[in-house]
């Protein structure tokens, strides 16, 4: 795969360009700075973009502003935003656009290679990567109706489904079979009244609908 | 005229009470001027504080008096008599307002009998007067209302008379700056302990426990493989823990979403993450230059505790938090339609409000009547 990184410390920039391109990616391009983001993706057109939130010049959320951008002129465009810290706000505005092709991670995800690795390709290929953390922050808030009724298990199913995993790895993290998650994830849907989804990014959308109602 | 001879009877009782205040002026000075020649005499110099803090406490009367007559509130300033005998007895003569006291003291022996005088004696030609003005030719009362005025005439030489000189006002201004400004740096202190502790125990150990399982990692790598990767495994972890660890501090020091999208930007965040329907309007706070961090932090602080505490305690919900910008200030609202009867104690963070809000200056106005709505108004001085 093609990825324009931006990424303005260079620690960590260097990190990047050596993890991704030891894992056979193209870094066709580098960014530093907020201003540089856009006209390097309108550019190169990469096959997904990995943007960090906090960029100079004003070293506040420069770089999700050039992701939304991005994704308003490249709707197309996978973007994959890391940041030291996670904001709800942030994700909800991502995620504004639609679920599909957009990942928002900590930056401390890295660390876990082939779990990055993964979240990667699955934002490339269109999917959604919500960081854990999001997630139970959705999720502790609407712990009110409904989501009370699921069992323990359910609600793990829940938050992996909202990360934006699909069956296989749900079945794998939880070292169940697919057919039990698939059982699961029937279970979820009813308790929670939405209308039975596949796996793909409209069950993610729906679910994510579902907790940021 | 019912309505005019009532008035002049709260007026008279008011005039009564005067003279009532006026008679213990008398008493008053007698007795300071005993408390005088025996503080001259050395021996009575402990009764001279004494005397001059009840001379304080009738002044205090009289002020509330002359405020609940007029609706105006009458202000006090006085230097605290602490410390030892002497340094009491030395603030209570230095004190400007002891001299107004005194001042006030002989005014009121004249003229709070002299206007309950003028008061009886206008009683009777008054209601003469004026039942014949009213009942006969059906005018308005002319006499009747005089025995008000006089009472506002008597109110208002006490306003003037005990109302604190400028230079009283300012003394009490520097000693309530010196309490919060002390009380500003004993927070600053207890932060700067927390946050290091939050270090020492946290991102610390955890950098250390995660070196010490690098380092057996690396012994054990060459004739134990399995056990050098467990190791790393370890490590991993640790070093996850410590990044968690680090944000949790860096979001006590300074909320990352107020730098990234200014004080709007993060309560509009705090908002839709505080499990209530709340309404923000920012009005003009968006617009031109930021305000001081510390401000910012403060005012962030106040929206966060006061929408965690709607949602916990007052069973509302809906929610609106209102943020202002006058010249010099920064107002903040937060209004919840819940059960209200928020009180200070039992642990509702309205303490940490007041000392986070005192230690920049500001004011904070609590109105929680049982039965709601609660409404938090904060104000907070700063430099636009």
């Amino acid at each position: 795969m093609r990825v324009v990184i931006a990424e303005d410390n260079a620690l960590l920039r260097e990190g990047l360009i050596l993890l991704l391109t030891s894992a056979g990616h193209e870094v066709a391009g580098v960014a530093a700075t907020g201003p540089e983001v856009l006209p390097l993706l309108l550019e190169h057109r990469p096959d997904v973009a990995v943007l960090d939130v906090r960029m100079p010049p004003g070293f506040r959320d420069e770089g999700l502003r050039a992701a939304l951008a991005a994704r308003k002129e490249l709707p197309e465009l996978p973007v994959l935003v890391l940041s030291q810290y996670v904001e709800e706000t942030y994700a909800a505005e991502l995620l504004g656009g639609g679920a599909q092709g957009v990942g928002y991670l900590l930056k401390d995800r890295i660390g876990r290679v082939d779990e990055f690795l993964d979240a990667l390709d699955r934002v490339a290929a269109g999917g959604t990567a919500l960081d854990p953390e999001v997630v139970t922050e959705l999720m502790s808030r609407r712990l009110d109706d409904p989501l009370r009724a699921l069992t323990p298990r359910e609600r793990e199913v829940l938050g992996l489904m909202a990360q934006g995993h699909g069956n296989a790895t749900i079945a794998e993290s939880l070292v169940v079979t697919e057919r039990s998650v698939h059982k699961h994830i029937g279970n979820v849907f009813a308790k929670l009244g939405l209308p039975p989804s596949d796996s793909g990014h409209r069950r993610v959308l729906a679910v994510l609908a579902y907790l940021n109602a | 005229m019912r309505a005019a001879v009532r008035e002049a009877g709260r007026a008279t009782v008011h005039l009564l009470t005067g003279a009532g205040v006026a008679l213990l002026c008398h008493l008053m000075l007698g007795f300071l001027m005993v408390t005088a020649v025996l503080t001259a005499a050395v021996f009575g110099a402990a009764v001279l504080p004494e005397a001059v803090l009840t001379l304080r406490r009738l002044a205090g009367l009289e002020r509330r008096r002359a405020a609940a007559w007029s609706g105006q509130p009458v202000p006090e300033a006085y230097e605290p008599l602490t410390g030892t005998l002497r340094e009491r007895i030395r603030t209570a003569v230095h004190d400007p307002g002891s001299k107004r006291d005194l001042i006030w003291g002989g005014a009121q022996l004249l003229y709070g009998m002299v206007l309950l005088y003028a008061a009886l004696i206008l009683w009777g030609p008054a209601l003469l007067v004026d039942g014949f003005w009213c009942g006969l030719a059906g005018r308005r009362p002319v006499l009747l209302p005089l025995i008000g005025r006089l009472a506002d005439v008597g109110a208002g030489w006490s306003r003037t008379l005990l109302l604190p000189s400028p230079e009283a006002r300012l003394a009490e201004r520097i000693e309530q700056l010196t309490v919060t400004r002390a009380d500003a740096v004993a927070a600053h202190g207890a932060e700067l302990r927390r946050i290091e502790r939050d270090l020492h125990d946290g991102a610390q150990a955890h950098l250390v426990a995660l070196s010490m399982r690098l380092g057996l990692a690396r012994r054990a790598y060459g004739k134990d493989p399995e056990t050098a990767l467990r190791l790393l495994d370890q490590a991993q972890d640790q070093a996850e823990s410590a990044l968690t660890e680090l944000r949790h501090v860096v979001r006590g020091i300074h909320p990352p979403i107020l730098t990234d999208r200014g004080l709007a930007g993060a309560v509009r965040a705090l908002a839709a993450s505080s499990g209530l329907d709340v309404a923000v309007e920012t009005g003009g706070a968006e617009d031109g230059p930021r305000a001081p961090a510390a401000v910012e932090a403060a005012a962030y602080f106040v929206v966060a505790e006061t929408l965690t505490n709607a949602a916990k305690h007052s069973g509302a919900r809906r929610a609106a938090v209102e943020l202002g910008r006058a010249p010099g200030r920064l107002r903040i609202a937060v209004r919840d339609e819940g059960c209200g009867g928020a009180e200070e104690g039992r642990g509702s963070g309205l303490l940490g409000i007041r000392r986070r809000v005192a230690a920049l200056d500001g004011t904070v106005t609590v109105a929680s009547p049982a039965g709601g709505p609660t409404v938090i108004e904060v104000e907070l001085p700063c430099a636009w």
